[in-house]
């Protein structure tokens, strides 16, 4: 059989990094090609070049038999290649149903005229929402969608153009169980219907599940490709990391923490808008406290109200015992606070600052006066700031003053860790915090939580991943539709009870 | 060439634009002018007229700057300048104040109309390009209520004096207090906490937000910060008139935001330096002295403040573009 595409002897050279280094790749009709590495490998680089994205330095690409140096983003749709961005590129000001055909309007010819072809649009968007696993109106602006809702729609903006080859560049980083095995299905539908799909992604347990081939690059280089049904999840650990990874169980189950005097608590958190009713929970010291649930469960939105970027709530938070009184982010922060979010691109970095930048933005905040307006710079500290963030996270970065948008997609959640960590805050809450970041910096990031952890500080972390939860969490909150339903100890918690009790069959 | 030697050649000449586009103007200008007219540039008195020219144009600019930082603009900044200028005027001429607490008073007035603006866009949460295209409106009526329409004079000597006065027979008073209120606005974009903010804000305001900054303190301070360089100003412009013309300010928003864009600030919001800006400012001062010295119609000088803005910009696009695609 012909592969669909075969990139050859790839180079791509950004000014101070290579970021990939003769790269070969082909992919074939019906198979999904699993494409793993390290955070900053290079593979959402190799991705982009077969999307028009980047153009390569060296090497060619070669489509349905006709050649190219490089590809525009043109070419690439009218070849029939379809990509998921990591970063999502659905655009917050368009409905659902615009953002489905941005830039590939259907059109039907009336007394001549080409015009939008809006009948075609919806059926085909509702056919493909349901397929994916929305269930919002057409007409919902993207903006009042959930994070994952919204990685959903970035999933059926892609489908919906009857592509010939579909790249998704970790397409479930913020999707559960459910939304993932519905993704599942339908790439084994495309499969069958002999497409070709290129699946990036650090979620390990994937691989086995959905892939048929893997390549895996370090550092810009090729180590290999390998049968799925051939390699062992640790020997693909071995050749992406180079060495082995103990993914254990980061807690103490020997000790009761629920004895340790309360550091945090929540009492009552109600939203005016209903998105979470009467949510009350305490966080021990010593303890990291989890948070789970379906998609729109209401577990960000609890924490955003919390953290106060969503002023409107009533209910009491303590901290230590005393009352905390939290109008803003800024107020937060002021009085122990911290929110590591989980959109990145919206909520996480500000893409015109460098690492640097980024950092030092938070611990200036909360040692600065008036409102966050008094004080000033302090070139020293701030690079001390960054440089502490960098070597603690092992951001992969030319230096502290690259400009944070040029780092891949895991590296810039660590610079988001970090400006969080720099500011050495009392109480953390992790949304996601381990987004896109490689199996590797996922177990220190582990170890990191429990560090703070066991010198005092509160970790409460939301995860869409169970087995995350499982192996951090000294104890599980599970939400449903706004609401605790259930708070499971790591010793009687387990996939199945979490999943029952998010589902409602419990 | 191939198609990736263009590609090439033109990120190549994006970095250079990006980096000294506001220079090359300014030099390109100059030469134009000595070719042009030499007389205009090789004489003992050209420098001091063109800093004059410049400096209403650079306090505008600078306070436009932050406008746009935050991506934004402020469209009443020629309005304000003028309502400044004659609240100031009137004090002195028909109230009889001392120059100095009346000048003192017409730019306070200035950061009041740039409170209000910021206060608008923070409650309404409309852009400010409406806010401002309606308070302009609104600053320009109230200035022809204050003035019957009619152009005021009759300063005090003390005051016509002084700012018209020039440091060393050279350097125009005018523009020294316009160099000095940029050096505190870089002071402040690159020392202070609040001037990083700002630059946050027009990055992505939403983690802005979400980081701890105070958004709407933020947005309300770059307005009264462009409301207050608006009333310096407007102070300017009437000392260098020697009257308060109520139709003195019009025509300067378009001034102020070429200058700003031309100095490198970018649309988009989040990125440019004072430094740039001033140099945009003095831009647009020796455009007007040049097309003067030329004995060009001032009709003429508005179609080439438009065409130059539209060019900086569209430059600006294009390269923003092509250093994009990698
Ligand atoms: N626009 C850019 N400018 C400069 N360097 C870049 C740019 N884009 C990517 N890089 C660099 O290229 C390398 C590869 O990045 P890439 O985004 O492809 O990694 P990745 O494998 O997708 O990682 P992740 O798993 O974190 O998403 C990184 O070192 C990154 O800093
Ligand atoms: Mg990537």
């Amino acid at each position: 059989m012909e592969p669909l595409i075969k990139m050859v002897g790839i180079t791509k050279v950004f000014p101070g990094v290579k970021a990939l280094n003769n790269i070969s790749l082909d992919i074939m009709p019906g198979e999904v090609h699993i494409l793993l590495g390290e955070n900053g490998a290079g593979k959402s680089t190799l991705m982009k070049i077969l999307s028009g994205v980047y153009q390569p330095t060296l090497g060619k690409i070669i489509i349905g038999g006709k050649e190219y140096k490089s590809l525009t983003t043109k070419d690439s749709y009218d070849e029939g290649v379809a990509i998921i961005y990591q970063e999502l590129s659905v655009i917050n000001e368009l409905s659902i149903l615009e953002n489905l055909f941005v830039g590939k309007l259907p059109t039907v010819k009336k007394c001549g005229i080409s015009v939008v072809d809006y009948k075609t649009m919806e059926e085909k968007a509702a056919a493909m929402l349901q397929k994916v696993g929305v269930h919002r109106p057409l007409k919902t602006f993207v903006e009042d969608l959930t994070m994952p809702e919204k990685q959903q729609v970035e999933i059926a903006k892609a489908l919906v153009s009857d592509a010939k080859i579909i790249i998704m560049d970790e397409p479930t980083t913020s999707l559960t169980t459910a939304e993932t095995d519905n993704l599942f299905a339908l790439i084994r539908k495309l499969k069958s219907e002999n497409k070709g799909i290129v699946y990036i992604s650090h979620k390990m347990d994937e691989i086995k599940k959905i892939g048929d081939r893997v390549t895996v690059l370090k550092d810009g280089t090729y180590v290999g490709t390998r049968r799925v049904d051939e390699v062992t999840v640790d020997e693909l650990v071995t050749m992406m990391v180079g060495r082995e990874i103990k993914g254990t169980y980061f807690g103490n189950p020997d000790v009761d923490l629920t004895k340790q005097p309360i550091l945090f608590e929540a009492k009552n958190i109600t939203r005016s808008d209903g998105r979470c009713r009467n949510i009350s929970f305490q966080l021990h010291k010593g303890e990291i406290l989890g948070f789970a649930g379906l998609v729109g469960a209401g577990r960000t939105e609890t924490m955003e109200a919390i953290f106060g970027a969503h002023p409107k709530i009533k209910g009491q938070v303590f901290l230590n015992g005393r009352e905390l009184h939290i109008t803003s982010p800024y107020s937060a922060i002021k009085q122990g606070l911290g929110m590591v979010t989980e959109n990145r691109r919206e909520t996480g970095i500000i893409d015109n600052f460098n690492v640097k930048q980024n950092i030092s933005m938070v611990p200036y905040l909360k040692q600065s006066s008036a409102g966050g307006i008094g004080g000033f710079l302090d070139g020293r500290q701030e690079v001390r700031w960054a440089e502490e963030q960098k070597a603690n996270l092992h951001i992969k970065c030319t230096g502290i003053n690259q400009m944070v948008v040029d780092l891949s997609g895991g590296n810039q959640q660590k610079v988001i860790l970090g400006k969080w960590l720099a500011a050495n805050t009392e109480v953390i809450i992790f949304d996601e915090p381990t987004k896109g970041i490689d199996i590797g910096s996922k177990s220190e990031i582990y170890q990191l939580m429990r560090k703070l952890a066991n010198e005092g500080k509160g970790v409460l972390m939301i995860s869409s991943e169970l087995t995350e939860l499982l192996s951090v969490c000294d104890r599980i909150a599970v939400f449903r539709e706004g609401e605790i339903r259930m708070i499971f100890n790591s010793a009687e918690a387990s996939e199945e009870k979490i999943v029952k009790t998010s589902t409602g069959e419990y | 060439m191939s198609e990736t030697g263009i590609k090439k050649n033109s990120q190549n000449f994006g970095i250079l634009w990006q980096r000294y586009g506001t220079f090359g103007i300014l030099f390109l200008l100059l030469v134009v002018l000595a070719i042009a007219q030499p007389g205009a540039i090789f004489n003992s008195s050209a420098v001091p007229q063109m800093l004059k020219q410049s400096a209403v144009n650079i306090l505008l600019a600078c306070g436009e700057f932050f406008a746009i930082l935050i991506a934004g603009i402020d469209l009443s900044v020629g309005a304000v300048c003028g309502l400044s200028g004659m609240v100031a005027a009137e004090l002195m001429v028909s109230a009889h104040m001392p120059w100095v607490p009346a000048c003192i008073i017409g730019v306070l007035c200035g950061t009041f109309f740039g409170f209000l603006n910021g206060l608008l866009v923070n409650r309404t949460g409309l852009h400010p390009f409406i806010i401002t295209l309606g308070t302009q409106s609104i600053f320009f009526g109230v200035m022809l209520v204050v003035s019957h329409s009619a152009n005021i004079y009759g300063f005090p000597a003390s005051f016509s004096s002084m700012i018209n006065a020039s440091l060393f027979d050279f350097f125009p008073i005018s523009a020294i207090i316009a160099l000095l209120v940029a050096v505190v606005l870089w002071f402040f974009t690159t020392k202070t906490k609040a001037g990083r903010n700002t630059y946050a804000l027009g990055g992505n305001k939403e983690a802005a937000w979400y980081s701890g900054i105070n958004v709407p303190l933020h947005t309300l301070i770059v307005f009264i910060i462009s409301g207050t360089c608006a009333g310096i100003a407007g102070i300017v412009l009437m000392g260098r008139l020697n009257c308060a013309d109520p139709v003195a300010g019009t025509g300067y928003d378009t001034y102020a935001i070429a200058a700003a864009i031309i100095g490198g600030t970018s649309f988009m919001g989040g990125k440019g330096k004072i430094p740039g800006v001033v140099i945009g400012g003095f831009i647009i001062g020796i455009i007007n002295y040049g097309m003067t010295a030329l004995m060009i119609d001032s009709s003429y000088q508005k179609i080439m403040m438009g065409a130059l803005i539209i060019i900086s910009v569209a430059i600006d696009h294009f390269v923003s573009v092509s250093t994009n695609e990698k």
